[in-house]
């Protein structure tokens, strides 16, 4: 019996899909499934997949028609692709500006959820024709079966309000009003809006909470709003947007702290905890600048032809009596050796990548001193400016070594060895040690004893030990990418002033986020030779 | 070339009119009426850089404020609103905390209903002057904590602050209650000629009192001592 309703449940939903995907001019989604739980939610959205509950739809359509309750799910899970929130970016932000109001995570799922549910709601009641508002009717109706909650009464009473439309609930006339003041549909103002309507429904969810202390049950029947609707590609892209619009560290790792299980669920943080530092784990603060700093593009100079030393035939000249017969182009020569006649080839050096070909690896040699701003707190452009010089050789295929100081001589230092692991680089760049500002060369010279490399070096330049480093640079002959963070000081006039006319080392400033695409990494001053 | 859109011919849009979109309407009129109102008085204020909270002043800001909400009709959803849009200084250009404490007590003072309810608990500054001149049979109901000179020159009605508020609560009183659910800060009730005020907190100082009953955690605590009286102070 179960089997032959879902049958037609299927056949249904195959007859009206098409029909709602042309109404909302043919989103991007799969076809919906139909699926079964225990749970009194009618609507589930998994990897952009809506799953329709079938026992919650058979129970609605005894009531309505069975065509009627599909469309107006339909309508409300593709709402949420087409128009709110359209895609995980802004429903990040706008659990984020909820957060301000609620500090609660999971209450402010719940008012996430509620406000997404009104908007896509009322949208495809404004702009769509839809069956929603009869939906919500005999959801007020069967109340009970549905457990629908004091909140969920009011959103329909919040309903009845704004479209304009008897759902036969009666009360909250007071909260309803207040709600009703709100420009759900109006996305320039939806920062203020879910402040507002958070404001206006938190004395409610409050109340539930305590009520719902034992059991924990309050569930959305239309459907919760996890991360798990999203796909893999849009969790990368909404965790990036989310990174370069808070630009806030702390903001991002509550966010992240939040979402803690389901990022989980879908693969992040598999490398654990950093647990290195004071003994906090990390890893959001990691997560945080590997998106931003996909946000940035740093070119690489690449490294320019060399001669191999090999000769190759390169054109024609007649053979003169005393040149090697060797040369001899038998075939152009007719077989003959006749001065005038016979051809020999005229060898050229040829132009091949050498030894250096492409990019070279690259040593990150970050600055983590208590004069540099600790990452996990606010927002590092040291660690950001190394991260995307780290992304620029991990994406040219080389491998990048990190060396994070503060007093390296009193053991503040921590060394990674050549990787392509981008997280282990990052765990590396972020760690913050916060003391005094040494660089022990020795250990910079054993790691470029290793490979031929760049150097990249991010710092404000208040080295105690500066003149030995520029003593150092000055005699390599590596390329040197040179970046100091905050204004111009002494420090680096000096450095500048010292390494000016070594071609070998470019140096940039970084006072703001936006300094850093300005980079060139390995840009000389004039093409320099690698001595072999 | 064949038209690539001929398959949405016969697409016809569903729009219609909700009845969501007549309130939004009106509501963003009256705050536009709001917030014309305020710019109108800080005109001159804002050439201030201090604003001194004396007597003359108040008044004087206060008159103004009265003739220019005398045509609005508004609602304490509104009032709310425009609070929260003091706050984020997205549309206006300045806050002066005086003025605009003056301005939103005139509003409160008008309003058409008796009781009203501010639910304030998420603004990022301090509300000073709010309460100014409330009138007898009048309920102004404010959630959150609030800055100086909360209820100065109360006129006989009831002002029920949720949180805390700081110096000079209830200064120049004249009668009526004012209930504070948490602390008060220095020169509570300075001036006070008459009328009642509950701290259910702590009271960091209390003013000269000319009359009226103050009440701490529900003790009386009329003054045995008096932290240096001067009613004048400065909003920054």
């Amino acid at each position: 019996m179960k089997r032959g309703n879902e049958e037609s449940i299927t056949r249904a939903l195959n007859e009206i899909w098409p029909r709602v995907k042309k109404k909302h001019l043919f989103p991007q989604i799969p076809t919906p499934v139909v699926g079964e739980n225990d749970e009194a939610v009618a609507i589930e959205m998994k990897d952009k997949q809506i799953i329709l509950n079938q026992r919650v739809c058979e129970k609605l359509a005894e009531e309505m028609p069975r065509e009627d309750v599909i469309e107006a799910l339909l309508d409300h899970g593709t709402s949420h692709y087409t128009y709110c929130p359209w895609d995980l970016s802004t429903h990040l932000f706008l659990y984020s500006e909820t957060k301000q109001v609620i500090k609660d995570p999971e209450m402010v799922k719940r008012v996430t959820g509620y406000f997404m549910d009104i908007v896509g709601n009322t949208y495809c009641v404004k702009e769509k024709g839809t069956k929603i508002p009869e939906l919500y009717k005999y959801l007020e109706r069967q109340s009970h079966t549905f457990q629908r909650t004091e909140l969920d009464k009011v959103i329909s009473s919040l309903y009845q309000r704004i479209w304009g439309v008897n759902l036969d609930v009666s009360g909250y006339n007071d909260l309803s009003g207040r709600l009703s003041r709100i420009p759900y549909l109006d996305k320039d103002r939806w920062s203020k809006s879910i402040k507002s309507f958070a404001r206006i429904i938190r004395p409610l969810l409050e109340s539930e909470k305590e009520k719902t202390a034992g059991d924990g049950n309050s569930q959305n029947t239309m459907g919760d709003h996890g991360l798990s609707g999203y796909s893999e590609e849009e969790i990368e892209d909404g965790l990036r947007e989310f990174a370069g619009k808070t630009g806030n560290p702390e903001e991002f790792k509550e966010m992240v702290s939040d979402f803690e299980d389901e990022l989980k669920d879908l693969g992040f943080g598999e490398t654990g905890g950093m647990g290195r530092g004071h003994g906090e784990s990390i890893d959001a603060d990691l997560l945080f600048y590997m998106k931003l700093a996909e946000h940035f593009n740093i070119p690489i100079q690449k490294i320019p032809m060399e001669k191999s030393g090999s000769m190759h035939p390169h054109s024609h000249t007649p053979w003169e009596v005393g040149r090697p017969f060797q040369d001899i182009d038998i075939w152009t020569s007719f077989g003959k050796i006749i001065p005038g006649i016979t051809q020999v080839w005229n060898k050229r050096e040829g132009e091949i990548f050498g030894e250096m070909e492409g990019t070279p690896d690259c040593i990150i040699v970050i600055d983590s001193s208590g004069s540099m701003v600790n990452p996990t707190k606010n927002l590092s452009y040291a660690v950001l400016g190394a991260g995307c010089a780290s992304d620029a050789y991990l994406r040219s295929d080389s491998r990048v070594a990190v060396y994070n100081f503060s007093d390296a001589a009193a053991g503040g230092k921590q060394l990674l060895d050549f990787s392509r692991n981008r997280k282990e680089v990052y765990g590396t760049l972020c760690r913050y040690f916060g003391g005094g500002t040494n660089l022990k060369l020795k250990d910079l010279e054993v790691l470029r004893r290793k490979s031929k490399t760049d150097i990249f070096i991010i710092t404000d330049m208040q080295i105690t030990n500066l003149e030995k480093v520029i003593d150092y640079f000055s005699e390599i002959d590596n390329r040197v990418t040179a970046v100091y963070i905050g204004r111009h000081n002494r420090y680096a006039k000096r450095f500048e002033e010292a390494t000016q006319k070594r071609k070998n080392i470019a140096l940039y400033n970084v006072d703001k986020k936006e300094d850093i695409p300005s980079i060139v990494l390995g840009k000389i001053k004039e093409y320099f030779r690698m001595a072999s | 070339m064949k038209n690539p859109f001929v398959r949405f011919k016969d697409y016809e849009s569903c729009k219609r009119e909700i009845p969501l979109d007549g309130i939004i309407r009106s509501k963003d009129i009256v705050i536009d009426k709001l917030v014309a109102g305020y710019e109108n008085i800080v005109e001159e204020e804002v050439k201030s850089l201090v604003w001194v909270v004396e007597r003359s002043r108040l008044m004087e800001t206060y008159s103004k404020a009265k003739e220019v909400i005398s045509d609005l009709e508004y609602t304490a959803e509104d009032i709310e609103e425009f609070c929260y849009e003091l706050d984020s200084n997205e549309r206006l250009p300045y806050l002066i905390t005086g003025p605009s404490g003056i301005y939103i007590s005139a509003l409160c003072n008008h309003a058409k209903e008796t009781e009203i309810t501010l639910k304030l608990n998420e603004l990022k500054r301090k509300m000073h002057l709010i309460g100014y001149q409330l009138p007898e049979g009048k309920r102004l109901i404010v959630e959150g904590d609030m800055g100086n000179f909360i209820g100065t020159r109360l006129e006989g009605g009831e002002l029920i602050i949720e949180g805390c508020v700081k110096d000079w609560v209830g200064a120049g009183m004249r009668k009526g209650k004012i209930t504070v659910r948490k602390y008060a800060g220095y020169h509570t009730a300075e001036w006070m000629m008459d009328g009642e005020i509950w701290v259910e907190g702590k009271i960091r100082g209390i003013g000269k009192i000319i009359n009226g009953k103050v009440y701490e955690m529900g003790k009386p605590a009329n003054p045995s001592y008096s932290s240096s009286p001067s009613y004048e102070g400065y909003i920054r």
